[in-house]
């Protein structure tokens, strides 16, 4: 920062006429110097070397960074971003015109120029792009201390060869240089240290968070004072098929020493802000196809699968047996814990027998009896475990759903259990415990949306027309229509397009400011 | 304590976005007695012997754009009854007079010339000033009626420098040698 100060006072002080002409004079000097080392090839160089800092070449870096952190969903890093490269333009812009200092005199000007001379506005913008790009997509280690040689050589080369073609003045490229450089580096070092927000590009799947050794400690922490639980290890466990939170298996030893596994379900603030965009995304596409409505707190979602599990349990479904829940961070992350299903596998993975088939659909009709539906039936939430369903993951599930709600959970569970059987075994088992016109109905509510991605990749891939050949099987019915139409829903869209309309708008005007359009 | 750098850096970002924001960079046109600025423009075409600068901007008069780069500067003046059609004026280094009807010389050795696109209803058209080693035109737009009050303090308004006695102040007040 004291550079940049430095720079301000030298601009400053060029507004007294006795020290322009003194810097001047230096400059001037310098450049004379340099156009004696003028050679045709040496031009040629000097002019090709220069177009690095063109308007074309810090556009197209501005763009791409811009296009990366919204790709890798850097937000902090954007918003930094587009704070600084417009408050650097503008210094520099109106530096240019405070001061109003013309091009080098007395030395023959060869490259193209554009606007008053201090501070180099090429040299800046170079500087300002290359090393904003640098702090913002290129991770913090080697690779950065070898970008950052890279950023000042190039730098330093654009600002030569200006020198030698004598279109800025040394004093100009110095300031551009500082300015250029030394803004962005500080502001990034306040708004996004590297400890804190870090960039890196192994993303998890789903909204998983990092086992860091100090959230491990909370974790081992919060279970023995809370639960009353002697945690031995923590590890991060299915990740694949839980998108919504980060499962854990917790080995836990218990008063007697015997060693057992518990299942621990992480919430944080970053899956409750997925929860709410999933919804949102629904309740435009679909309209209102449930409840739609999203956890105000991360406290209330796990108080919510906390209740949900023990509702399950006393309605006598093979879910897992709660043990409560346990607070890491107040207000921001939250563990469920549960029982750990041990020798259990996900079904659909082998071939699924009549006693799999039987128990499956026996689960379904417990949900019925009990009022409750799961909403998220797929094969990583169904598992085996000597030919008995288990149902795991209920933190979607809804108590007094709607008939259609009910319908979709029969009709995806008899799609994953056809997935490792047939069409037809299921639907003679399913005829046991369910009418023809509770199938018909299930497969009449049935459509891409109502199937969870996971089962409907598999469907996809494994048997394209499982859910025609399931409604040819049962009874003819007209299909539910699953498009509603709501004051909500339209009031939502509405404005999700304004909010689109608002950020493009704000984008071309950034663009203009910044001078990147 | 990092919920009070959380507010500091919260602080610092809206403050740099206000300046940022509200900031608008207005463009300005060198004077005639702005001989540093005035100098940037002599650059732009180094082989003129007149640049354009201005004089006291009449009341309802601004400037709407500047450019001085290598090869020509060019810059627009915008009057409130000129129904948002700004006047383009545009120094370089030579231009076409054909079509053009001479005009009494607004320059010491150079000549005066007006093209006219249309006089109904709009008075539309170009004025070329064109002396040794350069021009400068001026593209214009008024409403008939108010046309020739408009013309007149346009006229009054931008005026041409000789470059001999640019590089005589420039020599004098900063120790700069205006080439050519």
């Amino acid at each position: 920062m004291a550079a940049v100060a430095a720079v301000l006072m030298l601009a400053a002080a060029l507004g007294s006429d006795p020290i322009l002409q003194v810097v001047t004079g230096l400059d001037i000097a310098v450049l004379r110097a340099l156009s004696r080392l003028r050679t045709g090839p040496g031009i040629d160089l000097a002019e090709g070397v220069a177009a690095l800092g063109s308007d074309v070449v810090v556009r197209t870096v501005a763009w791409v960074t811009l296009a990366v952190l919204v790709v890798t969903r850097r937000w902090r890093h954007l918003v930094g971003y587009v704070v600084i490269t417009l408050t650097t333009t503008l210094v520099v812009t109106e530096l240019a015109l405070a001061l109003g200092r013309p091009r080098p005199t007395d030395v023959l000007v060869l490259g193209s120029w554009d606007g008053y001379s201090f501070p180099s506005r090429p040299v800046a913008a170079t500087a300002l792009v290359l090393v904003a790009a640098l702090l913002t997509v290129v991770p913090a280690g080697s690779r950065r201390v070898w970008g950052a040689m890279g950023v000042t050589g190039l730098v330093a080369a654009v600002a030569v060869a200006r020198l030698y073609l004598a279109v800025d003045h040394p004093s100009d490229v110095v300031a551009g240089a500082v300015l250029g450089a030394l803004l962005p580096l500080a502001a990034f070092r306040l708004f996004t240290p590297d400890d804190v927000f870090p960039v890196t590009y192994r993303r998890p799947t789903g909204a998983h968070l990092e086992l860091s050794h100090p959230r491990h400690q909370a974790i081992v922490r919060a279970l023995d004072q809370q639960l009353g639980l002697a945690v031995e290890s923590v590890e991060l466990f299915g990740l694949a098929g839980s998108a919504g939170s980060t499962p854990l298996r917790l080995g836990v030893r218990a008063a007697d020493g015997t060693r057992g596994d518990l299942f621990g379900k992480l919430y944080a603030v970053n899956h409750l802000r997925s929860d709410r965009w999933y919804k949102l995304g629904r309740t435009v596409l679909y309209g209102r196809l449930e409840d739609e409505k999203p956890f105000s707190t991360v406290r209330r979602l796990v108080e919510y699968e906390d209740h949900l599990l023990r509702l399950l349990r006393d309605a006598g479904l093979p879910t897992p047996a709660p043990h409560g829940f346990v607070e890491i961070t107040p207000e921001r992350e939250y563990l469920v814990v549960m029982e750990f299903f041990d020798g259990a596998r996900e079904l659909g993975g082998e071939p699924v027998g009549v006693s799999e088939i039987d128990s499956g659909l026996r689960v379904v009709r417990q949900l019925w009896e009990a009022g409750v539906a799961h909403r998220d039936i797929k094969p990583s939430n169904l598992l085996v475990r000597d030919g008995q369903v288990l149902l795991i993951d209920v933190a979607f599930a809804t108590v007094r759903p709607t008939p259609w709600r009910q319908a979709v959970d029969l009709a995806n569970m008899m799609l994953v259990l056809a997935l490792g059987s047939s069409a037809e075994a299921v639907y003679r088992r399913a005829l046991r415990q369910f009418a023809a016109d509770d199938i018909a109905e299930a497969f009449a509510a049935s459509r891409s949306v109502t199937v969870p991605s996971q089962l409907r990749n598999r469907l996809r891939a494994e048997a394209p027309d499982l859910i025609a050949e399931l409604r040819a099987l049962a009874p003819q019915r007209e299909p539910v229509t699953i498009q509603l139409w709501s004051v909500r829903r339209v009031v939502v869209t509405g404005g999700l397009v304004v909010a689109l309309l608002l950020a493009a708008g704000l984008m071309a005007a950034y663009a203009r400011l910044a001078g990147l359009a | 304590m990092s919920r009070h750098r959380g507010a500091v850096r919260a602080a610092v970002a809206g403050v740099l976005l206000l300046t940022a924001g509200c900031s608008s960079v207005e463009p300005r046109v060198p004077g005639c007695d702005e001989a540093a600025r005035l100098a940037l423009v002599a650059q732009s075409v180094p082989t003129s012997s007149y640049v354009p600068c201005l004089r006291a901007l009449p009341t309802g008069w601004s400037v709407t754009g500047f450019d001085a780069a290598r090869g020509g500067t060019s810059f627009e003046l915008l009057s409130d009854r000129a129904d948002g059609r700004p006047v383009e004026v545009r120094l370089q280094r030579r231009c076409s007079t054909t079509g053009a009807s001479p005009e009494p010389p607004r320059t010491a050795g150079g000549r005066t010339y007006l093209l006219l696109h249309s006089i109904s209803p709009r008075y539309t058209g170009m004025l070329l000033d064109v002396f040794p080693g350069g021009c400068v035109t001026y593209r214009f737009d008024f409403a008939r009626g108010s046309h020739l009050a408009l013309m007149e303090e346009l006229f009054a308004t931008v005026d041409l420098l000789p470059r001999r006695q640019l590089r005589l102040e420039l020599r004098r007040d900063l120790d700069i040698e205006l080439g050519p």
